[in-house]
């Protein structure tokens, strides 16, 4: 995990007390980590009375340096040795260490959830209906007797609240390639009946 | 023997064969359990063994199998004496020593390569197959059920990522920090500083989603840090040799960019001004050919004739065309030849025209050239002119002087004279000055420049330092880097490897048991003395035994010839002897007898162990179920040929 020269001069501010004074250290980290968890509470430490004594300009350097190094460990999954080695050479003192550190190892699952959910991705079936109709006879046919089974697989897509339907219907031999696993085959016999 | 049959259980567990946990001793195992972990053991050992896993049921099968298990382990270097019985009829040792020689041949390779420090990429796919293994392991959770679409198992809890509801696209925008707060050297403008604490705002409110937060602070970091590194080597290697600071190197960076820029720029610049001077070809086959030309070369854009007339043929025929084609109902009227001729005689005309403009634009180039370059001459002459005039006017100004002069000539001599002459002596007593000014300034300035080039010379020293400490610095924080990353995998190691506790114990086992043996050892080793001091002791005895009554015969004898009395004493006396040596016989007789006892006993109590009795009940009943299965084989046999 390397860190640029910006955000260390941001962490080593927010580790002094003559900036950040220890009264309020712990409720600063706190904010820092809602911050960018929470959607709601992104712009609270604007208004926070806490830190009105505080000169803005080093609250804002020191916010984006422990967001910045915060959002950089919990993407290396770093062990809270690393980060106190770090926080030492910011010349934290013990207590804010593991203020730090015990917030972090709190949230640390959260802010990774966050990281995690950067990308995209196809659609992603997370559930299945399914119905099974029997065919006695068609207007062609007079006799038919199939079995033919409705599946509407239920997706996730990425961006949207709802989830997405996907229905098709296939034939006992295709729902059975399909359970194995063999899209492709299942594809195959899908096209052989429609030509045929 | 405890220590080895808890081995070799352990070693079977490893293996896979699924002992239960009560089974502490070899004592406590079946024929079944025996066979079937003998036959895991050769299947580990060799894949290619052909055995059922368990003991079948027939009895010849099972004999049958034993055999070849027999065999099979005396193919691998079996010494001890191996047949069906040591399976079937087991027998506590020797199922021990067995063991314990395919225990010893198990491949080991696998275990080496286990021990060996893994690289980073083998952890970080060791730890992809275990979360991936967690995936495929979990239940299936409807989506209602699941904060977006995350879901928590396990303890400590794990999230896991089950769909795609709360994915969002990496999209990063810049973002805008505030810079160097804290520190006090530098100078931030008043305004600048106003911005930061009034107006910037907070870095998680920059964005216009909220999820492009994370994204956007991270690609500035990375991007930060990638220019510190690049930044880093450049100056490590372009900047420190070129003796300038920092800042010095940077302007000079800026202004070489700069000027390739503005070059470029120009020379841009040129090409489209080309470009518009084309532009009034509206043909397209022109457009073509005038970028082609340019392309390749300016030597081409004058053409040769004959691409001058293909173009206009080829560019008159396409209008024709073209005409002919928009007005096709027009032309209707006129036949074919007549067409023809026409057209024959346009392009005569045309191409006379056009020889005539061609020969008339070369005449007015060639007019122009020379014209040009009479414009030159003229300009060459008139400053040549420009430049007489001066002289001229100089020498005429001179003259003038001299002339005004000449009236009252002998003063004016006198006077130039001692004008001449206080100049002269002026010009002397300057040089004089200028001398002794001078040598010291010479000397001053040697000075300055051996002091210069001992300076320069130092300052290349340290240069030279600088350059190796830096690399120094380089190896060493690589080199740190390096270690705590092996330290960190070593610990992962060390982590899974404490599962695997047996493995102390068994060597601690092992100290115990060799100390125990020396101990032993030393015990003999006193006992032997022992012994040998007693059957010193007994040699002595009976030595001085037979000394003494053959002492005492004699004197005996000696007195017995001359009194009756002591003849009967002699008698008893050999008596006595006789007797004596009779006890002491059968004394060593109870203690070879004992002895045998005693080894007697030892066999008695080996035999009891290898289960004689009940074995032997097995065997018969083996051979009678043998004798079954033979004559209901028979019995098959006959009625099948019936």
């Amino acid at each position: 995990m390397e860190l640029c020269q910006s955000v260390l001069d941001g962490v080593a501010l927010a580790g002094e007390a003559t900036h950040i004074p220890d009264v309020c250290f712990q409720h600063f980290i706190t904010k820092t980590i809602e911050g960018v968890l929470d959607k709601s509470s992104r712009n609270t430490i604007k208004d926070d009375k806490v830190f009105n004594k505080l000169d803005k300009s080093i609250l804002k350097e020191a916010y984006s340096g422990v967001l910045s190094l915060l959002l950089e460990a919990a993407k290396f999954d770093a062990e809270t040795a690393t980060l106190s080695a770090i926080l030492e050479e910011c010349k934290f003192t013990q207590d804010r260490i593991d203020i730090l550190l015990q917030l972090y190892q709190e949230k640390k699952l959260f802010i990774q959830i966050l990281l995690g959910n950067i990308g995209t991705s196809p659609p992603h079936i997370v559930d299945v209906d399914w119905r099974l109709d029997y065919y006695i006879k068609s207007n062609q046919l007079e006799k038919v007797n199939e079995p033919v089974y409705l599946i509407s697989l239920k997706t996730e897509v990425p961006g949207k609240t709802d989830l997405e339907e996907v229905q098709f219907s296939c034939s006992l031999e295709q729902l059975q390639f399909l359970l194995a696993g063999d899209l492709e085959q299942c594809l195959l016999t899908s096209f052989e009946s429609i030509g045929a | 023997m405890e220590e080895v049959d808890k081995i070799v259980i352990h070693s079977l567990n490893v293996i896979g064969c699924d002992l239960d946990e009560d089974i502490q001793s070899l004592r406590q195992f079946s024929t079944e359990l025996i066979v079937s972990s003998a036959i895991r053991c050769l299947k580990v050992i060799n894949n290619e063994v052909d055995l059922p896993n368990s003991l079948p049921s027939g009895m010849s099968a099972r004999f049958r199998t034993g055999t070849s298990l027999a065999s099979i382990i005396q193919e691998l270097g079996y010494k001890g004496e191996i047949g069906y019985q040591t399976f079937l009829y087991s027998n506590e040792t020797e199922i021990r020593k067995v063991f314990m020689f395919l225990i010893d041949k198990l491949p080991k390779d696998k275990v080496e390569t286990e021990e060996e420090p893994l690289g980073a990429s083998a952890l970080l796919q060791r730890t992809i197959s275990a979360s991936v293994a967690r995936y495929l392991d979990s239940p299936w959770v409807p989506p209602y059920l699941k904060s977006k679409n995350i879901t928590w198992r396990g303890k400590p809890p794990v999230w896991q990522k089950e769909g795609a509801l709360s994915a969002c696209k990496y999209h990063s925008l810049p973002c805008k920090f505030s810079h160097g707060m804290g520190d006090l050297t530098k100078k931030i403008s008043k305004e600048v500083r106003s911005y930061y604490s009034e107006s910037l705002p907070y870095i998680t409110n920059q964005t216009i989603h909220h999820c492009d937060t994370a994204p956007s602070v991270m690609e500035d970091l990375a991007s930060e840090l990638t220019a510190q590194q690049e930044w880093e080597n450049e100056w490590n290697t372009i900047g420190l040799p070129s003796r300038l600071s920092e800042q010095e190197y940077r302007a000079r960076k800026r202004q070489r960019i700069q000027k390739r820029l503005k070059d470029n720029l120009r020379s841009d610049v040129q090409r489209s001004g080309d470009l518009t001077s084309s532009k009034s070809a509206m043909d397209l086959q022109q457009m073509i050919d005038a970028m082609g030309n340019r392309s390749s070369g300016s030597a081409k854009t004058k053409g040769s004739r004959f691409i001058h007339t293909e173009q206009l043929i080829y560019g008159k025929d396409e209008e024709k065309t073209l005409s002919q084609i928009q007005k096709p109902d027009i032309d209707k009227g006129h036949t074919e030849e007549e067409l023809q001729k026409e057209r024959e005689e346009d392009i005569e005309n045309i191409k006379t025209e056009y020889n005539n403009l061609i020969s008339k634009i070369d005449n007015l180039e060639l007019e122009s050239k020379k014209l040009t370059a009479s414009m030159k001459q003229m300009e060459d002459q008139m400053s040549t002119l420009l430049q007489q005039n001066q002289d001229k006017e100089e020498s005429y100004k001179v003259k003038k002087r001299t002339l005004d002069l000449l009236p009252d000539a002998e003063n004016n001599i006198t006077k130039i004279q001692s004008v001449v002459d206080s100049s002269a002596q002026r010009l002397v007593t300057l040089a004089n000055q200028w001398e002794k000014h001078r040598a010291p300034l010479i000397e001053q300035y040697r000075e300055l420049k051996d002091l210069n080039s001992k300076k320069e010379s130092e300052a290349e020293k340290k240069l030279e330092e600088i350059k190796a400490f830096r690399s120094k610095m380089k190896e060493v924080a690589d080199d740190a880097r390096q270690k705590e990353e092996l330290q960190k995998q070593l610990i992962a190691e060390y982590e899974r490897m404490t599962k695997d506790v047996n493995r102390s114990a068994y060597t601690k086992r092992i100290m115990e048991i060799v100390s125990n043996i020396k101990k032993q050892k030393d015990g003999i080793n006193q006992v032997l003395v022992d012994t040998r001091s007693v059957q010193k002791e007994i040699n002595m005895l009976s030595g001085k035994l037979d000394r003494t009554f053959t002492v005492t015969d004699e004197l005996i004898f000696r007195d017995a010839k001359k009194d009756e009395s002591v003849k009967k004493a002699y008698r008893n006396l050999a008596a006595l002897h006789e007797n004596f040596e009779q006890l002491i016989q059968t004394v060593t007789q109870t203690g070879t007898i004992m002895r045998e006892i005693r080894e007697l006993e030892d066999q008695i109590e080996h035999e009891s162990k290898s289960k004689v009795l009940t074995n032997l009940e097995k065997i018969t009943s083996d051979y009678q179920q043998m004798k079954k299965e033979n004559s209901t084989m028979a019995t098959k046999f006959k009625q099948q040929k019936s």
